[in-house]
């Protein structure tokens, strides 16, 4: 990556609940997000130049749903498009990306899906090796609990570490301890379902804008002033597993390191990954992690990654924080890593 | 059950598709190895890799075929224990998954250990692998159990020619509600009404209601719904010649159209033509829909999505002996 790319910030950001069950289409989910964007900043549809979305056509079970999530976008004039299946934080890092070419200003990020219709273990056990681990249904809790397993074997952490960070998601208000968690019963040993970020229906988006137009448009932009992501095998005999070198690459190639990061927001799925990637990221006291709770607090499928762009974007607009991170993963075991650094304009 | 206040079940959705994939000489190796009782692994320098891989993890360059038998014992390096297994597992009862470091392999491999309970797993016990007596070459050929239950040899599979493909067929299931408008749309379908949505901002009327303007980006409610015509003007039609696929259910040449309902501006889409000659089926067409009896009405084939199943509901359409409508004027409608 260039170490001078053109400034881009997030100018304008929306988010849905994290909903149980949304008892409308996903493309309502969108629409909700697309126009609370547009009304924020005043922008008319037409002067958003780049479209990316992030969703997972198995996930609600709908060939083609992306397309028809671009009813939320609304459906004319046709908008210069594309689609990651993947979570929205990686149409961000393309929507960055085009906006480095310089020819386009203004992209619209989104992310979505519905995981109250299918069984998403089921679904993305499909991501995984077709011939060696996907018929054997190697679903993504399974494969975080021989990554936690092998956490604790390894002395890295405890299971009273792993309810610390549930217990860290819950509402302050639950007066829920981290003794009484452990004393729940294991669901995929040695996690319990409060290891487990439930999955829920919701939509998450955000307009970028390049340069000084940022400026120029009401309320404080958040500057994205690095982006980086990285993978590891699919072989899980090859990982260390109570490591992430792809997380580690992922915030040295974004800069996390150039100043203080006051806040980060990490796609902790799995309560355990907490711990890896406090390491991972070189994330010290002086960090607050996961202000918003984190995935274990609100797990919207395919939105969930680019939520914790949101959370981070959102404190540092409204003066908690001047400098921020934000993670989000994709694949068993953090297989692979998106780090995001955000500074406030002061 | 039905979905409270709707009179509905929820919608019921199986995707099915068969995978086939080649599976280059590598992994055909490897998959040959199971289908005739051996694990295999592929050395690639000094290291033993299960199961084998074509490319050097570090470098991705080419790692040769030089293949090892392993096992059929092992040591786990990891596990958990699944107390609720999913629909793809390998098990109906709780097991196992594990990473297993094979005799004679320098790293594991994710498998599942049949173990009976948690309290026989632990880091660094002795698994060895059991084979199926039918074997066709997938990683479900096998599975592993506590050494301490004996070691078995791989029941005999006769002969067969190398494995070069990897058949993995996938079924999901997907249970929802139908959406808001949806349902009504639905239980006027059972009433015999056609039940559509008018825009509040450009008083269009789609049929059915999305439950928003796609247009405007502006959301519907009830208060939006209208109800229009059984009658209408075919806008845009093709005959279907069935092509023989996994699910299919047809097998003689049908027509499918798409009309547009009087008082709408969107025209119906997926409707099946049976019982009209393709010779005079054409555009402007006029036609009306012939109900099925109210008792007999079945909207079980509409889902969240589609716009197919109006054959659940309409017996079939026929022409109505008006004049055509004009076809240009239809050009828009085509879907």
């Amino acid at each position: 990556m260039s170490t001078n790319p053109r400034p881009v910030a997030v100018v304008a950001t929306s988010l849905t609940p994290a909903y149980t069950a949304f008892e409308g289409p996903e493309a309502a989910l969108v629409m909700t997000c697309v126009n609370e964007l547009l009304e924020s900043t005043g922008l008319r549809r037409e002067e958003l130049e780049f479209t990316i979305a992030g969703s997972c056509d198995y996930l609600g079970g709908t060939p083609f749903s992306f397309v028809m999530n671009l009813e939320g976008v609304g459906a004319w004039p046709p908008v210069y498009e594309s689609h990651v299946e993947m979570d929205g934080a990686w149409a961000l890092s393309e929507a960055w990306l085009r906006l480095q070419c310089g020819d386009v200003d203004t992209a619209l990020v989104v992310g979505s899906g519905r995981a109250s219709s299918g069984r998403p273990r089921e679904v993305f056990a499909l991501q995984t090796d077709p011939y060696t681990m996907a018929p054997l249904g190697a679903d993504p809790v399974s494969l975080a609990g021989l990554q936690a397993r092998a956490l604790l074997d390894s002395g890295k952490a405890t299971e009273a570490d792993f309810a610390a960070a549930a217990a860290r998601a819950l509402p302050a208000t639950s007066g829920v301890s981290i003794e009484e968690l452990l004393k729940a019963d294991y669901w995929c040993d040695p996690l319990r379902a409060h290891d487990v970020a439930a999955p829920a229906d919701g939509a998450a988006a955000l307009i970028l804008v390049a340069g000084d137009r940022a400026r120029e448009l009401p309320g404080e932009p958040v500057w994205l002033t690095g982006m980086d992501h990285r993978i590891e095998s699919h072989h899980l005999g090859l990982r260390d597993l109570t490591d992430s070198p792809s997380a580690r690459l992922a915030a040295k190639g974004a800069g996390a390191h150039d100043g203080p990061v006051d806040i980060a927001e990490l796609m902790v799925v799995h309560s355990p990954e907490e711990t890896i990637l406090r390491t991972a990221l070189g994330l010290g006291g002086e960090t607050v992690i996961n202000p918003s709770g984190g995935p274990l607090a609100g797990n919207p499928v395919m939105a969930t990654g680019l939520a914790r762009v949101v959370e981070v974007v959102r404190r540092i607009a409204a003066g908690e924080a001047r400098r921020g991170l934000a993670h989000a993963s994709s694949g068993p075991c953090l297989q692979q890593n998106l780090v995001a650094v955000l500074e406030g304009e002061h | 059950m039905p979905q409270p206040g709707t009179g509905l079940p929820p919608m019921r959705t199986v995707l099915e598709y068969p995978y086939t994939r080649t599976t280059g000489p590598v992994m055909g190796a490897f998959l040959t190895g199971i289908r005739d009782g051996r694990l295999l692994g592929g050395r690639i320098g000094e290291r033993v890799v299960c199961p084998p891989l074509e490319y050097e993890p570090g470098t991705g360059a080419p790692a040769g075929l030089d293949l090892v038998d392993l096992g059929p014992g092992g040591t786990v390096s990891s596990w958990t224990w699944v107390r609720e297994p999913t629909a793809t597992h390998p098990f109906r009862h709780p097991f196992a998954f594990a990473l297993i470091v094979p005799d004679g392999a320098s790293s594991g491999f994710p498998h599942v250990v049949d173990a009976g309970s948690p309290e026989r797993m632990s880091t660094g016990m002795r698994v060895t692998a059991r084979f199926k007596e039918q074997r066709r070459g997938s990683i479900t050929d096998l599975w592993f159990v506590p050494e301490e239950d004996g070691a078995r040899a791989a029941p005999p599979v006769e002969g067969g020619d190398p494995v070069t493909l990897a058949e993995q067929p996938v079924s999901l299931t997907y249970v929802e509600p139908y959406h808001p408008h949806r349902v009504r749309f639905l239980n006027g379908l059972l009433e015999g009404v056609i039940t559509g949505q008018r825009s509040p901002v450009t008083g269009k009327v789609y049929v059915p209601g999305r439950g928003y303007d796609h247009l405007e980006r502006t959301l519907m409610t009830e208060e939006h719904d209208v109800a229009v015509s059984g009658r209408g003007s075919v806008s845009s039609f093709t005959e279907i010649t069935p092509v023989q696929y996994h699910g299919q259910k047809e097998t003689e040449p049908y027509i499918r159209a798409s009309i547009l309902l009087d008082g709408s501006d969107s025209p119906i889409t997926g409707v099946d033509i049976r019982t009209i000659p393709l010779s005079e089926f054409r555009v402007g067409l006029r036609l009306r829909a012939v109900w099925r009896p109210a008792g007999e009405r079945d909207v079980s084939a509409f889902d969240n999505r589609s716009t197919g199943g109006w054959e659940g509901v309409i017996e079939r359409w026929e022409p109505t002996g008006e004049p055509d409508a004009d076809s240009r004027a239809l050009e828009e409608h085509a879907f």
